[in-house]
């Protein structure tokens, strides 16, 4: 389970015109957690910083495929 | 007048993609970290390689860019095929 996702469950009224999200998520990037990035941080290889999007495994940030963790169904 | 593209066009540009987007990489973070020396370096090493990598592959099959910062042969090339969505 990608460890930067996080999760929350908006206030779901009866006034809401569509069927409600009960469990919302948000991803938190590495930069959030670094004012300022070091120097001489562990690089990847120049193939795999092109796929990885980075070329510091530190600051990779996955944008795969999300599965919402669903108490029960309220995606409809 | 078909260039002929094979496996080793293809290695090619996916190497200069990758030495490029370490380039772009290291160019963003020296911004910020001008003081950097291991980086610059690094930098420079990479500045050179893309240039063998490029000069390489524009000698086998033609300018990748145009207006002066890449050679052309004879007819003019750079607007030959495959262009960059054929690749």
């Amino acid at each position: 389970m990608n460890d930067q996702v996080r999760y929350y469950e908006p206030y779901v009224s009866p006034l809401d015109p569509c069927p409600p999200r009960r469990v919302k998520s948000y991803i938190t990037p590495p930069q959030l957690f670094i004012p300022f990035q070091p120097p001489n941080l562990p690089q990847f290889h120049p193939y795999e910083a092109l796929m990885h999007g980075t070329l510091w495994p530190a600051l990779y940030s996955p944008y795969g495929p999300q599965k919402v963790r669903q108490e029960e169904e309220g995606d409809d | 007048m078909h260039k002929m593209v094979d496996d080793a066009y293809y290695k090619q540009l996916h190497e200069l993609q990758a030495v490029d987007f370490v380039l772009v990489e290291l160019n963003l973070y020296l911004d910020t970290h001008p003081m950097d020396a291991n980086a610059i370096q690094q930098y420079n090493q990479y500045a050179e390689l893309r240039m063998r990598i490029a000069h390489q592959f524009e000698s086998q099959y033609g300018p990748l860019m145009n207006f002066g910062h890449s050679f052309s042969s004879v007819p003019w090339a750079w607007n030959d095929t495959p262009w960059p969505w054929q690749v």
